[in-house]
């Protein structure tokens, strides 16, 4: 075997800063919750799907212009009663209205009171919730508010509120605000306790930051999953109030299209015409469903221990 | 010991004390009458076991923790209690902290730049961004981490980098005291050296002056200048480091570094540790206070005691 020559090898050169090299891609947060989101095969369809839904709820009634109040078919009796079909997509109701029609414009109403009332809610219960968590002077009287209304049922404070109201949308989406704020507010001052005093939040304090900016920077991005979850819940529930207190003949009122109203109306012509029964049902079970599915794929994306 | 006299007392500790409410009708005292000086640029070691109230006088300093009692001066002026806005940020650039956990003490949500900028951002320290982006490079590169880890999370770095990003985050706000509490006694042994002669190192081109708040006490010995040593919140013994190793006099410091293991199989199955119990130094009462024994080497003891302690140490 040929004997190793010295010549034959070279130092290398030793370089400190080459071990301090991170050979990872960068990460992103928003990029890995968008990679992970879209990992699973059901959420690009169903997303879409309930894109299309919302969109389709809150352009179609404009189209069609339905409002509970007009019925310009009543007198036709060729019109009443219609099973569906190629012309009468979802068939026709007692009065000659275009199921289609008022289903849609009753989803509309659902619609836009939940997303409306999620977003007051969101807002002034992140907000609320996050100063509450920092602030022990707060928490002392907040708590008693919060516990007052926590031991009331929570339907007969919405009850009471629309009866002093007045049926509309407005006083529904005030109703929703002024009650669900305060749940949410309480979920956050929880979860801002919990990470409030963690040892980074001391360098901060150290460091002289405001609390503020503590808020935004060191508390709110931990919490986005959870919110996301929160939100996820929220809407469903919000579109399942609406409809019950409808059904109640609480909500929205006789001069709103409203699926709670629409099923109590129909729910008499479940033997003769099941059809106009279920269908405003399974719409309202199929809004609520989806947005929920899809609610949940997003907190579970936004969640950095399902990222990979 | 002739030139400590001439040393100019940075942080100064005057009958603190600090409790905590427990809920209970007393209150738990966590650190009662504690005084101390720690002069310009000395590293100065507080050492206890845990619970011994180490921490709590470091952040009492950082005045995360309210003093119950007396005052805590830095150059001169009082920095306990209620301070002006003008104090507060003066005291905040001056007096900074180096945490123990560097898992714990970076929020994992913000960018290493982020991280080492929130100094800056509170108190505008820079002219414009240029100005900012320059001063975390520099003050990165001066531990020894890259430009490029800015836009980096704290999850993607090592304990030892994350640590030294904690030391970037205090030292960009050029501060002249740094509080470490016991920053190395959460990273792997193989990186404790590289931490500390980085902050040996800091401390050299800065001029800084540090309080190390440690247990380990072959770390005190390496890093150290100045040495108290604490039992149940009260300062017992205070000496240059050299000379508390050679001369410990209270009951408690010697069994202490009785305790300290070598690293030789055959001294260290000789070793008999000495245990402390409190009967065999009483813990308190009106006659104790700090005595100087020898040159600069105080021990909380009676008058008597004192004598005994004086003895001991002459026949050493």
């Amino acid at each position: 075997m040929e004997k190793m020559q010295d010549n034959l090898f070279e130092f290398a050169a030793f370089d400190e800063k080459e071990s301090e090299h991170i050979a990872a891609p960068r990460y992103s947060y928003w990029k890995s919750v968008w990679r992970t989101f879209v990992r699973s095969w059901v959420t690009i369809p169903l997303t879409i799907f309930v894109i299309a839904l919302v969109v389709f709820s809150l352009v179609q009634p404009l189209q069609s212009g339905y409002t509970p109040t007009v019925a310009p078919n009543i007198n036709n009796q060729e019109m009443k009663y219609l099973a569906p079909s190629g012309e009468h997509i979802f068939g026709t109701d007692n009065i000659g209205n275009e199921v289609w029609d008022v289903v849609w414009a009753g989803a509309r109403n659902s619609i836009i009171v939940s997303f409306v009332s999620a977003a007051v809610i969101l807002v002034i219960g992140i907000l609320v919730g996050a100063v509450w968590g920092f602030s022990k002077k707060m928490d002392k009287w907040m708590i008693e508010v919060y516990n007052i209304f926590a031991n009331v049922p929570y339907l007969l404070l919405v009850m009471v509120l629309s009866y002093v109201l007045g049926p509309g949308l407005g006083t529904l989406i005030i109703v929703f605000s002024c009650i669900d704020w305060l749940f949410l507010a309480y979920f956050i001052r929880t979860q801002v306790m919990i990470i409030r005093d963690r040892e980074y939040n001391m360098a901060s304090k150290c460091l002289g930051t405001k609390t503020i900016t503590m808020i935004l920077k060191n508390i709110l991005p931990y919490l986005v999953s959870v919110i996301v979850t929160y939100i996820a819940r929220l809407i469903p529930s919000l579109i399942s109030y609406e409809v019950f207190l409808s059904y109640l003949g609480l909500g929205l009122g006789s001069n709103y299209a409203s699926l709670g109203r629409t099923i109590s109306q129909y729910v008499s012509f479940m033997q003769g015409y099941p059809h106009l029964f279920w269908i405003p049902v399974l719409t309202l079970a199929v809004l609520s469903m989806s947005l929920y599915v899809v609610g949940q794929k997003l907190a579970d994306a936004t969640d950095p221990r399902t990222h990979r | 010991m002739s030139d400590m006299t001439n040393r100019e007392v940075l942080l100064s500790l005057r009958n603190v004390e600090i409790s905590f409410d427990n809920g209970g009708k007393e209150k738990f005292k966590a650190v009662q009458d504690a005084n101390f000086d720690i002069y310009k640029g000395e590293t100065f070691a507080l050492v206890g076991e845990s619970g011994s109230g180490k921490t709590t006088i470091g952040r009492a300093i950082m005045r995360i923790n309210p003093l119950s009692n007396g005052e805590i001066t830095f150059e001169g002026n009082r920095i306990s209690g209620k301070l002006s806005k003008q104090e507060d940020m003066n005291v905040i650039r001056n007096i900074q902290m180096i945490f123990q956990d560097p898992a714990a003490s970076l929020n994992e949500r913000a960018t290493i730049e982020y991280i080492i900028s929130e100094g800056l951002y509170n108190f505008h320290l820079y002219e414009n961004e240029e100005d900012r982006i320059a001063k975390v490079d520099k003050a990165l590169e001066e531990v020894g981490l890259l430009p490029e880890h800015k836009s980096r999370y704290p999850h993607e770095f090592s304990g030892g980098q994350r640590q030294r990003v904690g030391i970037a985050r205090a030292l960009i706000m050029e501060p002249k005291l740094i509080v470490a509490d016991e920053p190395i006694s959460a990273l792997d042994v193989s990186i404790r050296a590289q931490v500390l002669n980085l902050m040996n190192k800091l401390k050299a081109e800065k001029s800084l002056t540090y309080l190390f708040i440690a247990h380990d006490l072959s770390v005190v010995r390496f890093i150290a200048d100045r040495v108290a040593v604490i039992h149940l919140g009260r300062i017992v013994e205070i000496a240059e480091t050299e000379e508390l190793f050679a001369h410990p006099l209270h009951p408690y410091t010697i069994s202490l570094l009785s305790a300290v293991p070598m690293p030789d199989p055959i001294i260290e199955k000789q070793r008999e540790p000495i245990v402390y119990t409190e009967t065999v130094a009483e813990k308190t009462g009106p006659d104790y206070e700090m005595r100087e024994i020898r040159p600069g080497h105080y021990v909380y003891c009676t008058p008597e005691q004192g004598i005994e302690y004086y003895n001991t140490s002459m026949n050493q």
